[in-house]
C-alpha cells in the first residue's frame, strides 16, 4: 500500500497543486454568493431559483466550474489531512489513512463527475 | 514522553562515525509559533474535504429537480451550515494569502529560456486573478448578469 502511494504521488501532487490553487481561486466567489449571501436574502430575488441555478449549472462551463468545486478541495483536503495526522500520529498508520482519504476523494470526484455529466 | 519522528527522514547516505540516537519529536512539537501556523494551514484540510462533498451535494440537488434544490437551499439557511460556510471562507483566505506568498519563491529560477516574471509580480498577479474571479462569481451567482 505504501509503495502504491509513493507510485501514485506524482498524480496526487498534481491534484493537490490545482486543489491548492484553482480550488482557492474559485472558492470564494461560490461561498460567498451560494452559501452565505442566498440563506443570509443578501441576492436580487431569483437569483438562486432553481431554473437560474440549473441553466448556470448546466452549460458547459457550469458544469466544469461545479467539477472544480467538488474535486479539486477534496484532494486538496485528503492530502492535507493526511499530513495533519501524519504529524500526529506519527509515520505507521499513514499508508492506511492516506489510501482512506485519497479513496473518499477519488469516489467523490468520481460521483461528482457522474453528477455534472448528467445534469 | 517523546515518540521517535519519521525513521528515514534525516538518515545519512552513510552511517557516520559518531553514534547518534534516533531523531524524535519533542511532546510539545505543537506549540511552536512556526509548527503551529504550518499545522493550522494543514488543518484547513478539513473544511475543504467536507465542502467537496457539500457541492457534490448541490451538483445531485441540482440533478434531482426543483424539490431537492428548495430542500438544499433551506439546509443551508440552518445556523450550523452558516457557521461552517463562514468557516470554510475563513479557511480559504488563509490558504490563500499564506499559499499566494509561498507560490513565486517556489518557482525554478528558469525554465529552458523562460524566465519568470519578478517575485512581486507573480505575487501580484495571483491576487488580481483572485479578486477578478471572485468578482466574475459574484457577479453570474449572485444574479447580477446575465
Amino acid at each position: 500500500m505504501k509503495t502504491l502511494l509513493l507510485r501514485l504521488e506524482p498524480v496526487i501532487w498534481l491534484l493537490f497543486g490545482a486543489g491548492i490553487l484553482l480550488g482557492t481561486l474559485l472558492l470564494p466567489g461560490y461561498l460567498l454568493a451560494v452559501t452565505l449571501g442566498a440563506p443570509l436574502g443578501l441576492l436580487p430575488d431569483g437569483a438562486m431559483s432553481y431554473e437560474r441555478a440549473y441553466t448556470l449549472a448546466s452549460h458547459p462551463i457550469g458544469r466544469v466550474l461545479l467539477l472544480a468545486l467538488i474535486a479539486l478541495p477534496l484532494w486538496k483536503g485528503a492530502h492535507h489531512v493526511r499530513a495533519l495526522l501524519a504529524d500526529w500520529l506519527g509515520h505507521g498508520p499513514d499508508p492506511v489513512i492516506g489510501s482512506l482519504l485519497y479513496a473518499i476523494a477519488a469516489a467523490g470526484s468520481l460521483a461528482g463527475i457522474y453528477a455534472v455529466l448528467t445534469l | 514522553m517523546a515518540r521517535a519522528s519519521h525513521p528515514q527522514a534525516m538518515t545519512p547516505h552513510r552511517p557516520g562515525s559518531t553514534r547518534t540516537a534516533p531523531p524524535q519529536v519533542p511532546d510539545t512539537f505543537w506549540s511552536q509559533p512556526r509548527m503551529r501556523t504550518y499545522l493550522l494551514f494543514d488543518a484547513t484540510g478539513i473544511p475543504y474535504l467536507v465542502l467537496g462533498l457539500i457541492v457534490l451535494r448541490v451538483a445531485v440537488a441540482l440533478g434531482r429537480g426543483p424539490e431537492a434544490w428548495q430542500e438544499l437551499m433551506r439546509d443551508f439557511s440552518n445556523p450550523l451550515y452558516l457557521v461552517f460556510h463562514a468557516i470554510a471562507l475563513i479557511s480559504v483566505i488563509f490558504v490563500g494569502v499564506r499559499f499566494f506568498r509561498l507560490f513565486p519563491k517556489a518557482q525554478p529560477a528558469r525554465l529552458g529560456p523562460i524566465k519568470p516574471p519578478p517575485r512581486p509580480v507573480i505575487h501580484a498577479g495571483l491576487y488580481a486573478a483572485w479578486i477578478a474571479v471572485t468578482l466574475a462569481l459574484l457577479v453570474v451567482l449572485g444574479g447580477l448578469w446575465p
